[in-house]
């Protein structure tokens, strides 16, 4: 059985001076996950590694890290698929450290909740009481879905370009999510979310390095969203056609009427 | 406790170093750093075509100012920033178009039901073949500001 | 203003960019020899034919609203301090016209002053 050499940063800001990259040596097995051998170490060579994870399964979105210089899932990310005889694990890069490989997220929701990621009616009366079911047409939604699977990871925050330098700039996750709820046949919050964005430190900052849609593990394509956006803006046009997705409420159709056999989407 | 290793931010080392990246990161990087160089440029040049009337306290077309100038640059020096102006200069621009439209959004793909391994549409292949031709004409437009410079051709 | 339209003016420019300094590399080392195109002869009659001195004109315009508003954007994200962007904002605008006065100076002596040897 071959030994995995992982290197894993140890850092804490309360006592260390500067981080330290720590070798353990795993038992390789087939299948072994980066955070399988994270789990490895902390288990039975040094308790107190401190990691955050939770569904092993790229669903929670709590493990990302820097593995072997890039931002990727530790339990979506396979020893055997990293180039080099060595496995380095770091915190993810601009979110500040905690402790060893846990990185402070508080910021990075605020962003995601700045940008109102949730559907909004221009009736308030409407939005709390709905008079009926929103419908969407499948390709309505297609439109969106991809930008639904966001599992709030972090890693397109942590691979952008300007979130290194801009704190202030609502980074890749924020910004897909704002183009995910614009451009939803059943949303009109989208004037509100261009006037918190189409500022100096908003979505202009993006540069279409496309690092996110690089990095992201849930085929979100952050960049392929904040682009649309982007031409939204400009174009001060919906990013949808005119007269689609009139909500059934609005347009009087009853709610279990033709085509709302659809999802709803997320 | 605020050090600098506990916020971890990258810094202008994220700008300027896109290892372990996408081809598009590294178009950033250059895009950025060959803007400033030809900024840089332009401010020298408006210097040195100023000496076509004489520089900064000239009245009128000079033919003498105007060769002093041309002792200056009109030389290998002078001549190798050129080239490496055209090499920066190609790129700034056609990769510059290929940022515009995106940013447009009109040479993109259209959001779609995805499967794995996902591809990003962000990063498609005519993305990167864009890329390819700004870097291959920016390098051809080089080599023959090189030739017009240093061979005399042209 | 809403950073839309400074970069709406960013792409406008850029795409003018493309343009106009292709037509003047042109000038300069493609449609003449290199050596003819910056003679002072030539120099003196482009300056002097009214189409072309307002071409390079507007050259000089685009490309520094184009590259001092570039260098805006890329100075708003290295800080976020509400007096460094004040700042950026200000040396931006004098920049701009600091610079294009300064070339315009040269088209217009260029164009209207007295020749001398
Ligand atoms: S967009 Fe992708 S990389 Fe970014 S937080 Fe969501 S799932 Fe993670
Ligand atoms: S542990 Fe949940 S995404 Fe990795």
């Amino acid at each position: 059985m071959t030994d995995v050499r992982l290197l894993v940063q140890r850092f804490d800001p309360f006592k260390d001076e500067e981080p330290r990259l720590v070798e353990y040596k795993v038992p390789k097995r087939e299948g072994m996950t980066v955070l399988d051998a994270i789990l490895y170490a902390r288990d039975y060579v040094d308790h107190s590694i401190a990691l955050r994870f939770s569904c092993r399964q790229a669903s929670c979105g709590s493990c990302g890290m820097k593995i072997n210089g890039r931002p990727r899932l530790a339990c979506y990310t396979q020893v055997d698929e990293l180039a080099g005889e060595k496995v380095v694990a770091q915190p993810m890069e601009n979110f500040a450290i905690i402790r060893d490989l846990v990185t402070d997220l508080g910021s990075f929701f605020e962003k995601h909740a700045e940008v109102v990621p949730q559907l909004v009616r221009s009736d308030l009366q409407e939005q709390e009481h709905p008079t009926s079911e929103y419908v969407m047409k499948p390709e309505e939604l297609t439109r969106v879905l991809q930008f639904t699977y966001c599992i709030k990871c972090g890693l397109c925050t942590s691979s952008c370009p300007t979130v290194a330098t801009d704190s202030e700039f609502p980074g890749p996750q924020a910004l897909a999510q704002a183009y995910r709820y614009t451009a939803d046949v059943r949303d009109e919050g989208g004037d509100g979310r261009i006037a918190i964005l189409d500022t100096p430190h908003g979505i202009w900052r993006c540069h279409f390095a496309g690092s996110c849609s690089y990095v992201c593990p849930k085929g979100v394509d952050p960049a392929l969203g904040i682009q649309l956006l982007k031409r939204h803006v400009m174009s001060g046009h919906a990013p949808r056609k005119a007269g689609e997705g009139s909500p059934t409420a609005k347009a009087g159709i009853p709610a279990h009427g033709p085509g709302s056999g659809s999802s709803s989407g997320g | 406790m605020a050090k600098a290793a506990a916020k971890n931010k990258r810094g202008i080392a994220g700008w300027l170093n896109p290892y372990h990246y996408n081809a598009e990161r590294w178009a950033y990087t250059f895009q950025r750093v060959t803007g400033v160089a030809v900024l840089l440029y332009v401010l020298g040049h408006l210097g040195d075509t100023s000496f076509f009337v004489g520089g900064p306290t000239g009245t009128g077309p000079s033919a003498s100012s105007w060769a002093f100038i041309g002792t200056v640059f009109e030389n290998t020096f002078g001549h190798t920033i050129l080239v490496l102006l055209v090499l920066a200069l190609v790129f700034h621009g056609v990769n510059g178009i290929r940022l515009v439209l995106s940013e447009f959004g009109l040479i993109l793909r259209k959001p779609s039901a995805i499967e794995f391994p996902y591809k990003p549409k962000a990063l498609a292949s005519g993305q990167r073949a864009l890329i390819y031709v700004g870097i291959a004409t920016a390098v051809l437009s080089a080599i023959w500001t090189y030739l017009v410079l240093f061979e005399g051709m042209g | 203003m809403r950073e839309s339209r400074l970069m709406l003016l960013q792409y406008v420019t850029a795409l003018l960019a493309v343009a106009l300094v292709s037509i003047h590399l042109m000038m300069q080392g493609v449609i003449l020899p290199y050596d003819t195109a910056i003679s002072f002869n030539n120099m003196l009659s482009i300056y002097r034919n009214a189409v072309t001195a307002v071409f390079l004109e507007a050259l000089l315009l685009v490309v520094l609203v184009h590259g001092f508003n570039g260098l805006r954007i890329i100075l708003y994200e290295l800080r976020q301090t509400k007096p460094w962007t004040t700042w950026v904002d200000v040396v931006t605008v004098a920049a701009v016209i600091g610079t294009v006065a300064y070339g315009t100076r040269t088209v217009i002596l260029a164009a209207f002053g007295v020749v001398s040897a």
